[in-house]
């Protein structure tokens, strides 16, 4: 007779532990390649410029920056505005596009979720991982402005995967969250639009913050992504690691913000076919 | 009976509750919400249906499980559960073995994006690894018939070809466990005799496979055993011929009755058994009351015979065209004889009240059930009595 490796039990909605959630992600990874390839192919089809086009709106948002806080008002930062602002749209990109993109990514795919069974995880993730892509042809960028600007990397560069991991799990949290909130108050992510905006001027992206002080600043000065986005300078630009104590308090937070993230779309995954 | 470890699949007392409306799907629905739970004010009621209730059954190496029930039964829900695209809401469903569930076969299709890219995602949605469709591609593209089409955008296909793509690739998963939710309606002949070829194939293997369809004759051709869902109930569970009896009994319409008509029909009954070969004649008897009362219509009785379960009808006829004038006033007897030159398969006899030579239907009276059963060798939707003989040397 003959006897099967795949043993699954259907029940209802339970705390699964993420073990096994993350173990069936794993075993679904052909999937997930080809979401994302979908996702890039599509992209890029539609605009044959398309690797520019992830480049446009932070170049043009540099640009215009960098007339601003240089020929209007000087910035004092720590190194040449351009590629202070760039560096800091960079990795605010990153975290921005792929938490619009997770917003919707349950919610546009409603007929394959009513109708095929596969890890709901997939989708927030395979938008994070495009939106990584983005960054990457946008590091290549920020390489040669470092060029045109004389800015070596040091050693530090090599710490850049422990920033870019603490990123991740922080920005994957959020998305789990968000995928799973619009698909069930489809307005959610007009919410999202506003509070990224604003969230935006709350992190160190187009100017410093160190110098801004009362509660104000120490709001800015808290904000995990104000933290990440001067890390990636830190390590970039400045060759030196990240302060310690900021850093390592906001790695922990992004692991538990992962975590949580993640437990609550597990819990709430199953119910995703009779809402969407 | 089945062995723990050997595939199969295991359900034990599932239920399924949907909840119907009533639940915010907006942040702005949220706020009257609010308002109302800060006033102490009641939310409106929700709507509750239970699609499935405590069904169990299990399958095993060999089995080829048959659902069948009305539409709303549960099928659908049930198939759903066990692709677990739906968790039960009470019960649990063990499945031992890697499933494909045929419910939707162009599901992962994005319509942008061209054939061969489309083989690959959704092979990828069935589980296959892209060495291992890149090794089938030839074949599926062979299987759907859209070679010459392959680099061209899915939007450019037609219906056919989409659903034929989506099979093809469905049939190239290496699967232990089938899940066939009447896919097989869509497709012309060709393709549908292709993929009934492929379940056939699947079953001599002795994978289980559970199939729902509304094709009587070919769940009963096909299954090894039923299970008749009503309401979300088994309703009976046995030999596919036993289930379909269950279900062909209960399908029986109650009569309507509504007043100020001129004439009623008070009984219908069979003067020949109730099944019967393709050709053969079928005998009834329609007994009414024409009331005295004077009326402005021409009205006579009715019957309509209708192909179960898709209800189409196939043919009707009144008393007036049969040469029948029934009488001014009082009671009738009517005898009516019928030709059933149709195809296999399940009919309903309708009878009703209606203007001669029309499709009205102002009342309906008694139906009956009858089954018409295949000929050796003949094939199709209608029985043309045939007759082929030799004639002599030219």
């Amino acid at each position: 007779m003959h006897v099967s490796a795949y043993a699954t039990s259907v029940q209802p909605a339970s705390l699964g532990g993420l073990r096994s959630a993350a173990a069936e992600v794993a075993g679904n990874r052909e999937l997930f390649y080809s979401l994302v390839r979908r996702e890039l192919a599509l992209r890029y089809r539609h605009a044959p410029i398309g690797v520019a086009w992830a480049l446009f709106m932070p170049l043009l948002t540099t640009v215009i920056f960098s007339l601003v806080f240089t020929r209007v008002v000087r910035l004092d930062t720590a190194a040449p505005y351009p590629v202070f602002a760039y560096s800091g749209l960079l990795a605010w990109h990153f975290f921005a596009s792929t938490l619009r993109a997770a917003s919707t990514s349950l919610s546009a795919h409603g007929s394959l979720i009513t109708k095929v069974y596969f890890p709901r995880e997939l989708l927030p993730l395979s938008s994070l991982v495009t939106a990584l892509a983005d960054f990457a042809v946008g590091a290549v960028v920020l390489g040669a402005m470092m060029a045109v600007f004389g800015i070596r990397p040091t050693v530090a560069l090599v710490f850049l995967p422990v920033v870019i991991g603490v990123q991740v799990a922080f920005t994957a949290g959020l998305a789990f969250l968000l995928a799973l909130g619009n698909a069930l108050y489809r307005d959610l992510r007009h919410v999202v639009e506003v509070v990224l905006t604003l969230w935006m001027y709350a992190t160190a992206v187009l100017y410093p913050v160190d110098r801004i002080g009362g509660i104000i600043g120490g709001v800015l000065q808290v904000n995990p992504m104000t933290v990440i986005v001067e890390a990636h300078r830190s390590v970039l630009l400045y060759g030196e690691l990240p302060a310690t104590l900021p850093f390592a308090l906001t790695a922990l937070l992004s692991v538990l913000v992962l975590a949580g993230g993640w437990l609550v779309f597990h819990r709430g995954e199953g119910d995703l076919a009779e809402r969407i | 009976m089945n062995r723990s470890g050997a595939v199969g699949i295991t359900v034990h007392a599932v239920s399924k509750r949907f909840v119907i409306g009533g639940r915010p799907e907006t942040l702005r629905d949220l706020i009257p919400a609010g308002v109302r739970a800060v006033i102490g004010r009641r939310a409106p009621p929700r709507a509750e249906r239970w699609a499935l209730r405590d069904v169990s059954f299990s399958i095993g190496p060999g089995d080829t499980l048959g659902l069948l029930g009305p539409n709303g039964a549960g099928k659908s829900t049930l198939l759903r559960i066990l692709s677990r695209i739906l968790r039960p809401t009470t019960g649990h469903v063990e499945v031992r073995g890697r499933i494909a569930a045929l419910i939707e076969l162009s599901a992962g299709f994005h319509f942008e994006l061209t054939g061969r890219e489309n083989v690959f995602l959704q092979g990828a949605v069935f589980g296959l690894s892209r060495r291992e469709i890149a090794h089938h591609l030839d074949a599926i593209v062979d299987f759907a018939g859209v070679a010459p089409f392959i680099d061209v955008p899915l939007k450019r296909y037609s219906t056919g070809m989409v659903a034929r793509l989506g099979f093809a690739i469905a049939a190239h998963v290496d699967t232990e466990i089938l899940l066939v939710d009447e896919v097989l309606a869509v497709g012309d002949a060709g393709f549908q005799r292709k993929a009934i070829a492929h379940i056939r194939r699947l079953v001599r293997d002795g994978r289980p496979v559970v199939l729902v369809s509304h094709n009587l004759e070919r769940l009963a051709e096909l299954c090894s055993r039923a299970l008749l869902l009503r309401d979300g109930r088994v309703a009976a569970a046995g030999t596919p011929a036993e289930c379909i009896a269950a279900y062909i009994a209960g399908d029986d319409l109650p009569p309507e009755r509504r007043n100020g008509r001129p004439v009623h029909i008070g009984a219908l009954s069979l003067r020949s058994a109730p099944s019967m070969r393709c050709g053969e004649r079928l005998m009834l008897h329609l007994a009414g009351v024409v009331s005295p009362r004077p009326s402005e219509c021409r009205t006579t009785v009715a019957v309509r015979v209708r192909a179960l379960p898709s209800e189409e009808a196939v043919f009707r006829t009144d008393a007036v065209a049969c040469g029948a004038m029934l009488p001014e006033s009082g009671a009738f007897n009517l005898e009516i004889g019928l030709d059933m030159n149709v195809g296999p398969g399940f009919y309903r006899i309708e009878s009703l009240v209606g203007e001669p030579d029309s499709t009205s239907e102002w009342a309906r009276g008694p139906t009956l059930l009858v089954r018409v059963e295949r000929r050796p060798a003949t094939v199709g939707r209608a029985y043309l009595n045939p007759a082929m003989r030799l004639l002599g040397e030219p």
